[in-house]
């Protein structure tokens, strides 16, 4: 497996994510987000020591963005055919095993991946087996 | 282009399959950015686009694993673009010679004779990580055993 590119460091600039207002308030109010519309509204107005809402200022750099920890761009893959585009790209790329591929598959997928060099992101699911 | 298409351009063609086309391989935005990929064996980088687009340019490069080792160098034919079966020549490189011998007669081929000299580097990338795809696999190494598993497995060879 190669390592992953020099990038510029990865800075998440709000790591929770947004709760809608008095959903943990109340079980029919959802967690999903849902921007506060009232006129009275203490979180639209922006008050002290209510909760954030989310804006364009919270997005991540555009060099930085969909990276993994590690460096990588996840890349969807099915099987061998599809790991092959990575050829090129094991530097930028990391491939990630389609959850309806069978373990038998993997095996293959995850051999090819190590012969290539390309990080596979859930290498060890259906294939490991618990002792 | 051939005789027989005198006015179909590469540049022509490109405008109609660039938006889709059999070895396009797109991704969802959301995921990773929407990137590109492309499966044409002319391809060298594997992305989609104009430059490396193997099946548009009258020109192209292609290189792909041998069998037998080595790398294959594939071109194509100017004067038979629109004869599909015809239109690749072949280059074996074998597995036997040096890694830097088979960059030099790749970097030879490709550039060298005037052909496509803005795939020299691109074509010596993707004939080095074919070379390096074709190395044993090494084993993974033994995982360290932490804590608990560490103690039982001191105390049963003990």
């Amino acid at each position: 497996m190669v390592a992953a590119k020099k990038h510029v460091p990865i800075v998440k600039k709000h790591k929770t994510r947004f709760a809608r207002h008095q959903s943990d308030r109340f079980d029919r109010v959802g967690e999903s987000w849902r921007k506060p519309k009232g006129i009275d509204g203490r979180v639209r107005r922006r008050f002290r020591g209510t909760i954030r809402m989310p804006k364009i200022g919270y997005g991540s750099n555009k060099k930085t963005r969909f990276l993994t920890p590690s460096g990588h761009k996840a890349f969807l893959v099915h099987n061998v055919k599809d790991l092959e585009l990575l050829l090129m790209h094991n530097r930028t790329h990391a491939a990630e095993i389609a959850s309806a591929v069978s373990s038998r598959k993997r095996i293959d997928i995850i051999s090819r991946a190590k012969q290539i060099g390309v990080k596979v992101t859930n290498a060890k699911a259906k294939v490991t087996t618990e002792v | 282009m051939a005789a027989a298409l005198p006015n179909i351009s590469p540049d022509l063609i490109w405008e109609v399959v660039r938006t889709n086309n059999s070895y396009l391989h797109k991704t969802g935005a959301a995921r990773n950015g929407g990137v590109q990929f492309s499966r044409d064996p002319l391809n060298l980088k594997n992305v989609h686009s104009r430059k490396y687009a193997g099946f548009v340019n009258d020109k192209a490069v292609g290189v792909l694993p041998n069998e037998k080792g080595g790398v294959v160098l594939v071109t194509k034919k100017p004067a038979a673009v629109t004869q599909p079966s015809k239109s690749v020549a072949k280059t074996t490189i074998g597995g036997g010679k040096s890694t830097r011998k088979t960059y030099k007669a790749v970097a030879s081929q490709v550039a060298k004779t005037g052909y496509r000299p803005d795939l020299r580097a691109a074509a010596v990338e993707r004939a080095s990580a074919i070379r390096h795809s074709q190395l044993p696999v090494k084993a993974d190494p033994e995982p360290k055993l932490r804590g608990k598993k560490a103690k039982a497995a001191a105390a049963g060879e003990s």
